[in-house]
């Protein structure tokens, strides 16, 4: 029996998840939902949760492999060869006009269908200039999308198009796991479609009652105000806020907007959305990050450097209307919430790649004239190339007359470039002077990362453990902003450091991104472990570093220790990863870019 | 575009030198183009698609599909009088020769370019369904051809494909389309200015195309809370009601179209005082900007203003307003310099007004 069979009214511990999707039943205006939950969280259920609440509306799936033409719609061959005129296929985005959009495991989406998406959603409208075809058709859709934040999050960009996000409780409570295991066993389906019926009328009755409910000016300024205390970026997500306290209202058949209808739009709109924390919180703001054990590698929380530059007004004290205890209590989700969604410590970072790296996906850039056999036949291409030559072929009943010569073969460019994870030592007295030379040097590959669409990230590490100042980007903007004051000092947590570059390394490669170069400044001298005690720590490294070198991740290491004596420790590193050794203490940003790429 | 009511550009909240670096490209469209960067959710396509409802229309000869310019040489382009011996096979099959054109009145056009095109789309090619029921080898013009003479937007700029790129650095930099595929052999004129929005964030701007672009606004999210509200206010009443939102702000968008229009025809008589120019040169000089397409545009951008403030002449004060915008793009990278590019070029700026 699979998770997803269970209908959206006998889900368990997931009432505000289900709330949101009858928000979004309520106001397509809201544009959509995003569920962050780890596999069986109840994603699947969720998913198909919507459809069941608009059964009269479109149901879209969008696969993972969708491709330009699956989405924006194509040439119909058949119809087209037959009555030789053009006739068109709707994609996946015309035919859920006015109905839903739903998409599993939306971060892994190619970047291209991420634009797509995010372009029809914000213009309501579906623009096709492709394959001499022109279409204009009004687009509205409500995308109902999921994924789980230990493949990496969206893109901030997708996210900020649609009004709700939400975290998916992990399942915990004993008492809760009982209680799926109890109705899955014994589903009352008659129960459950009688229940289900209530929700649709519920939204149905919100929806007639939605016009007239508004906020009061107060209330407005109270969304404003908490959206500028969480730093929110752009507009979008007051706008969002506001129809999310109405939906909210009239949910609960209300025509006035009550605080709860306030809390929840900023728990659902604003504070996933946050970039940095709306008030000093004594204890919590402080709360130290759990030293990076098991599957938190990705946990980016960095500091944010740029709070202090971007904040050009910052909000005036005692405007906050909104209780700060209230704000205050939804910070405290916070942290948690941070790791999971990218719009703090990614900051819209993350590029992902540019096609992949597989020579029959990647982006069509030119059709030649071929054979099927050699790869995917472009039928407009072949169309036009025997178009030229009808009036002269003999034809038959009304059918286009193609010969071999006529036949064009997609090609494809496989540009995905490398990605080069930079790992700087920030531990010991000269952290500072290797951050400089990594940022010279991450900088001068940036510079050159057009020509083949290379990406650099770049990670720190010391204390007890690695952060990730700038996730995989092609953007020298990005990089000036990730690396001023970065804490510096303490002990080094070389294994931390190799952890938090295999999992980025690992991310890159689900993204197509297969070409990954790690470049380690350190002087090597680990001295903490990540399980190990102090007595144990080499033999860790030593494990990791050979389990990385033969996962096939490529590395150099720069050793930057100034004792020529004691450079046995880089150098054993470097043997144990495979890769490459050099002895640079005081090397230019220049030279440390050459050895990166010669490794690539 | 037709279809759908636009958010009408005089009701946009705040973001002053987004809408600046617009209307300076319409009062003269030689500046070179607007790119628009910043936070998203900021209202960047929303102003650069509010741009179109502001534009004068203009004369254009009926019929052609380049909709050239009237008064301009004929022979531009395959319609007008671009005579058959020149292009053995191309053209289209209703070629026009004779001397007096006929003139329509219409819309500047402003046309999208959007993510997903393909080539064939953009530069043109053959016509298809022509070709398969008509038996005739005709040309279907593109994006380009569509674009000229007006404006062409491209959101997301940063993620266009590559090859794309390619093709719009080679059309803006000659004015000219040339297609040669699928036994086409055809020219055309594409002049157009080039808008393009995008967040750096997820991605920069080729080079190369980034100094094809005459002015660089940068956009922040708003922090003040009365315009964060105002913002959400008007885009609720629009959403609501597009057509009864139009109609209300209609009297500010014609006086801003009359303001424009007027621009438009003082711009010619407006001149760069000594000053001025002296100022635009030690400017780009101090900055360290390669080339001079940074005091053209500079130049230009300063006269443009100057028209639009009604002003006999552009004076230092009007390069000062616009140096950020024609030169923050045109600096060097340097990834220890902390500060952003727009606050360096304020920085000189200062020194250099003493």
């Amino acid at each position: 029996m699979n998770l997803h069979r269970l209908p959206l009214p006998g889900l368990v511990a997931l009432d505000t998840p289900r709330l949101a999707l009858m928000m979004l039943a309520v106001d397509p205006a809201l544009r959509g939902v995003a569920f962050a939950g780890a596999a069986g969280s109840g994603k699947s259920a969720l998913l198909q949760g919507l459809g069941a609440l608009l059964p009269d509306l479109p149901f879209e799936m969008l696969p993972l492999g969708s491709d330009d033409e699956a989405l924006l719609g194509g040439l119909d061959l058949e119809a087209t060869l037959q009555r030789g005129t053009r006739v068109v296929r709707p994609g996946l985005l015309a035919r859920a006009h006015e109905g839903v959009l739903a998409a599993e495991d939306c971060n892994l989406l190619p970047e291209a269908t991420a634009n797509l998406l995010m372009a029809t959603l914000d213009s309501g409208e579906l623009h096709v200039e492709r394959e001499g075809l022109s279409l204009r058709s009004p687009c509205r859709l409500r995308l109902v999308a999921t994924f789980d934040p230990a493949e990496g999050p969206p893109r901030a960009h997708l996210l900020d198009r649609i009004g709700l996000v939400v975290p998916l409780p992990a399942v915990g409570q004993a008492a809760a796991r009982a209680e799926i295991v109890r109705r899955h066993l014994a589903p009352a389906r008659d129960l459950w479609e009688e229940d289900l019926q209530l929700l649709r009328d519920l939204a149905a009755t919100a929806r007639a009652a939605l016009p007239a409910i508004r906020l009061t000016p107060a209330q407005s300024k109270e969304l404003a105000a908490a959206a500028d205390a969480f730093g929110v970026q752009g507009h979008r997500a007051d706008l969002f806020a506001h129809r999310a306290a109405r939906a909210s209202a009239a949910l609960a058949l209300r025509d006035r907007i009550e605080r709860e209808d306030l809390e929840l739009a900023v728990r659902l709109v604003l504070a996933p959305r946050a970039t940095r924390q709306p008030a000093p919180t004594p204890a919590d703001a402080e709360a130290p990050a759990a030293p990076p054990t098991g599957p938190e590698p990705q946990d980016t929380t960095a500091p944010d450097p740029d709070d202090a530059t971007r904040s050009d007004a910052p909000p005036t004290e005692g405007e906050l209307t909104l209780d700060d205890e209230v704000l205050a209590a939804i910070a405290t989700e916070l942290p948690d919430l941070m790791a999971t969604l990218p719009f703090r410590a990614v900051r819209g970072g993350r590029s992902g790649s540019r096609g992949s790296t597989d020579g029959t996906r990647g982006r069509h850039v030119r059709s030649d004239p071929g054979l099927p056999r050699e790869g995917r036949l472009d039928v407009i291409a072949t169309l036009r190339a025997a178009a030229r030559w009808q009036r002269i072929r003999p034809r038959g009943a009304g059918r286009v007359a193609i010969r071999a010569e006529d036949l064009r073969i997609k090609r494809f460019r496989d540009k995905a470039g490398a990605l080069f994870v930079f790992a700087v030592d920030a531990s010991g007295s000269m952290a500072l002077n290797r951050m400089r030379q990594a940022k010279g040097a991450v900088h001068a590959l940036l510079e050159r990362a057009y020509v083949n669409r290379d990406r650099v990230a770049l990670l720190s590490f010391r204390g007890q453990g690695a952060d990730l100042l700038l996730p995989p980007t092609g953007s020298v903007e990005l990089l000036r902003r990730a690396v001023d004051q970065i804490p510096t000092g303490g002990g080094t947590p070389l294994a931390a450091a190799l952890l938090a570059a295999l999992e980025v390394a690992s991310q890159a490669r689900r993204r197509g991104l297969r070409n990954v170069v790690l470049v380690l400044l350190t002087d090597a001298r680990a001295n903490i472990g990540i399980h190990a005690d102090r007595a144990g720590v080499e033999d860790e490294l030593q494990a990791l570093a050979l389990q990385a070198g033969a996962s096939g991740l490529r590395s150099v290491v720069i050793d930057t220790q100034r004792n020529f004596l004691s450079q046995g420790a880089a150098k054993n590193l470097a043997a144990w990863l495979g890769g490459e050794y050099l002895y640079l203490p005081g090397a230019s940003a220049a030279a440390i870019a050459a050895a990166a790429q010669s490794a690539a | 575009m037709a279809t759908t009511v636009q958010f009408p550009f005089a009701a946009l909240v705040g973001q002053e030198d987004l809408k600046l670096a617009l209307l300076l490209a319409v009062v003269d469209p030689s500046i070179g183009g607007v790119l628009v960067t910043g936070h998203r959710g900021t209202a960047k396509s929303t102003a650069v698609r509010a741009l179109a409802d502001l534009l004068p229309p203009m004369d254009a000869v009926d019929g052609c599909p380049y909709h050239c310019d009237p008064t301009a040489p004929a022979g531009a382009c395959p319609h007008c009088g671009g005579s058959a011996r020149s292009r053995p096979g191309g053209g289209t099959s209703s070629r026009r020769k004779s001397p007096t054109r006929p003139v329509v009145r219409r819309p500047v056009p402003v046309v999208d370019l959007p993510l997903g095109a393909t080539e064939d789309r953009v530069v043109g090619s053959i016509d298809l369904e022509r070709a398969l029921v008509e038996g005739v080898q005709a040309f279907a013009p593109g994006l380009l051809a569509a674009a000229h003479r007006g404006f062409l937007y491209i959101d997301e700029v940063n993620l266009l494909e590559d090859h794309l790129v390619d093709v719009l650095l080679d059309v803006a930099a000659s004015g000219v389309n040339v297609v040669e595929r699928e036994g086409l052999s055809i020219r055309h004129p594409a002049r157009f200015v080039l808008v393009g929005s995008g967040n750096p964030e997820e991605g920069d701007l080729r080079p190369q195309l980034l100094d094809r672009f005459g002015l660089h606004a940068r956009i922040r999210t708003l922090h003040d809370i009365g315009q964060r509200i105002e913002i959400v206010r008007r885009r609720l009443a629009f959403e609501d009601d597009p057509q009864g939102f139009a109609k209300r702000h209609a009297r500010a968008q014609s006086a801003l179209r009359a303001t424009l229009a007027s621009a438009i025809a003082r711009r010619p008589t407006v001149t760069l005082t000594d000053e001025a120019l002296a100022l635009a040169a030690s400017l780009c000089d101090k900055l360290a900007i390669d080339g001079h397409r940074g005091e053209l545009a500079l130049s230009r951008a300063a006269v443009a203003l100057a028209a639009y403030e009604q002003a006999p002449s552009a004076t230092r004060d009007h390069v000062a307003k616009v140096a950020p915008l024609a030169l923050a793009h045109r600096l060097r990278k340097d990834p220890l310099e902390p500060a952003a590019d727009d606050e360096r070029v304020k920085r000189i700026l200062a020194e250099a007004l003493g």
